[in-house]
């Protein structure tokens, strides 16, 4: 135990050893309950510590750790360490990210859990299809890593990146007895363990950064984060069950940014296909604006989709969900501590609409508060629109290290 | 960033020691300054309103010379902006690219910098105060001589050519006449200095005298940012293949 200590301690004072982390505690205040829902107080606490390590040059390791619970069962009250993000509740200790990256010059190598993302814009993004995200709720989410293999070869202009997931991380979904699951009222939903499919997940993208612009091609091939439903009325007792399964899934993308004198434009669009009939094929393409001006940052544009296919089972995609949509953001900087951002959806047959300000300040070299409410209207058949009894007040304190 | 993309006003070639031209003393100024690699340690105080002070520190790369220069910042401190980095790709003939590491999202951003009067990251320096310059984009003239600090210097003013778009009318340059370090940067809106750049704590590193102190001072909000130069090293090995937005994702 004293070795390890000495080792520990040796390593950390490394000069090729770096680590940072936080500890945060967010209260959300819900003014209305909701129909399978009745809190309208919840408090969250997470730890997160990050760390990397230099074994040689071109050859390091990274680590993440999460620990983390909430006074509203979000998070599993049981002892075990996560690895895959497969369990229905966020796990209270997980393994964010742990893998190996060796570069020799043009090539980067990182295979283990990791982070992988892929797009240009902001707020939608068709496609970063390995960049499966935590909707436990809805409207604050955070990714999750992926177990993978990930080639990355290239120079500043031309990048070649090709990642291999050898089984799928899926999203995790709204919890069904909380307000983040809006479901009929009256009928008894019951859900089955999930089936998550066997096989494995590919892509390849190709960047190029040139004068005038910068853009990419990229291909996936594999499943999809985000569920489909599989739902049988059972008659004694009577009750839905509904089961999560994650149809085989393509993508065919591209995305671009191309800075001009007023704006800078980036557009990002992806086609997807599959072999599951009960899935959708649908394209979705985002176009926005981004501008700079003094303190502020604006961005602004729409979020298109377009349906070649209507499959039959229910989904659930946040993604699709806020497209057909008008979404900006912009932010202000007040002082070297202190900032606003607003970011907003509105849907363009108005049936839905998602506004969120929020003021954040910085205390001394670690400290940070943030306030902020979500306001949600619109109608109970739009994906924006059904989460209406959830408009939030947010506040949370955070301390870095 | 590093003193030579501080300075706003850093020109090309040479010229002869005693020329009392005022582009020659500047393009001189430059020259001297001109190392094919540099790093730092930099850490920053902002002094605000009530004397509020803000510290952020970071590690600063540079390959390459003037017009053609890479520079990748890492954050270090304070704990909240630890790991983001910002990757600048300076061009001879346009406005640099640039794009900006956030751990908190996992990906690089292509930053949108049509406005260059923007603060760097809420400092008094502004983007456009960073940046490396083109010494045929400005007119000179030489004002006379003043002394700064005690040390004798060339006062010189530079306007941006019409091709030139720049928040400034104009920046008086004040350049010690003994070792060619500029010391002082005013730099005006039509007839009011706007923002004053202050250079201390001149030393010979690596054959390059450096000023290793800036104290930019942002005369209408009354705030001013100090930027000191810790461990600077010139000519340090390295690689290009290091400075790219390959390079910014696989070293966090």
């Amino acid at each position: 135990m004293k070795l390890a200590l000495v080792l520990f301690a040796a390593v950390a004072a490394a000069q090729d050893f770096s680590q940072r982390g936080f500890f945060e505690n967010t209260g959300l205040f819900f003014p209305q309950a909701a129909t399978n829902d009745s809190s309208h107080a919840v408090g969250e606490w997470l730890l997160r510590y990050e760390a990397s390590y230099k074994l040689a040059p071109g050859l390091k390791i990274s680590g993440s750790f999460d620990a983390r619970t909430d006074s509203h069962h979000e998070t599993e009250r049981e002892f075990h360490l996560s690895w895959w993000d497969r369990e229905r509740q966020r796990p209270a200790f997980a393994v964010r990210r742990l893998s190996a990256t060796y570069s020799r010059g043009r090539l980067t190598v990182e295979a283990g859990k990791q982070f992988v993302r892929w797009g240009k814009t902001d707020v939608l993004n068709p496609t970063d299809r390995f960049a499966p995200r935590d909707f436990v709720n809805v409207v604050d989410t955070d990714f999750l890593g992926i177990t993978a293999a990930r080639v990355t070869y290239g120079t500043q202009s031309d990048t070649i990146d090709v990642v291999f997931e050898p089984r799928l991380t899926p999203s995790r979904v709204p919890l069904l007895g909380q307000r983040w699951a809006v479901l009929p009222a009256g009928l008894p939903i019951v859900e089955e363990a999930p089936a998550f499919p066997g096989g494995p997940e590919f892509g390849a993208r190709w960047n190029h950064i040139g004068a005038a612009m910068e853009y990419s091609f990229s291909f996936y091939n594999g499943h999809d984060h985000l569920p489909l439903y599989d739902a049988r009325l059972a008659l004694a007792p009577f009750r839905i069950e509904a089961q999560r399964f994650y149809p085989q899934l393509r993508m065919y993308g591209g995305d671009a940014a191309m800075p001009l004198r007023w704006a800078t434009v980036k557009a990002e669009a992806g086609y997807f296909t599959s072999t599951d009939r009960r899935s959708d094929e649908y394209g979705l393409w985002v176009v926005q604006l981004e501008r700079q001006s003094g303190e502020w940052s604006f961005i602004g544009g729409y979020a298109g989709q377009v349906l070649t296919r209507h499959g039959e089972s229910p989904e659930f995609s946040p993604a699709r969900g806020s497209t057909r949509a008008v979404v900006a953001r912009a932010g202000y900087t007040i002082d070297t501590n202190r900032s606003v951002a607003f970011e907003t959806v509105v849907r363009q047959n108005g049936r839905g609409m998602y506004f969120k300000p929020e003021y954040t300040q910085a205390f001394g070299q670690h400290w940070r508060a943030t306030a902020g409410v979500v306001l949600i209207r619109g109608e109970a058949g739009d994906f924006l629109g059904q989460y209406q009894r959830n408009s939030h007040a947010i506040v949370s304190l955070r301390y870095s290290f | 960033m590093n003193r030579s993309l501080a300075i706003a006003v850093s020109l090309v070639a040479a010229a002869p020691l005693f020329a009392q031209d005022a582009r020659q003393i500047v393009a001189e100024s430059q020259k001297r300054a001109r190392a094919n690699s540099q790093r730092y340690e930099g850490v920053l105080e902002v002094v605000g309103a009530g004397n509020k002070i803000s510290k952020k520190s970071w590690v600063s790369d540079r390959i390459g010379a003037f017009g053609n220069s890479k520079v990748i910042i890492r954050f270090t401190a304070p704990a909240d902006v630890k790991g983001v980095a910002l990757l600048v790709v300076n061009h001879p003939d346009r406005a640099s690219d640039q794009w900006m590491w956030t751990p908190a999202i996992n990906r690089e951003r292509r930053i949108a910098l049509q406005d260059r009067s923007t603060r760097f990251f809420a400092t008094d320096f502004s983007f456009e105060d960073l940046e490396e310059r083109d010494v045929d984009q400005f007119d000179y003239k030489l004002l006379g001589e003043e002394a700064v600090d005690g040390a004798a210097c060339w006062k010189i003013e530079a306007r941006p050519r019409e091709s030139k778009s720049s928040q400034y009318t104009l920046t008086r340059i004040f350049i010690r006449k003994d070792n060619y370090v500029p010391v002082q940067y005013e730099s005006y809106i039509k007839d009011q200095v706007v923002r004053r750049l202050h250079e201390t704590d001149i030393a010979n590193v690596q054959g390059i005298w450096t000023a290793r102190t800036l104290e930019m001072t942002d005369l209408r909000r009354n705030s001013r940012t100090i930027l000191r130069f810790e461990k600077l090293q010139y000519n340090v090995p390295m690689k290009e293949d290091d400075f790219t937005v390959q390079a910014l994702r696989r070293e966090q």
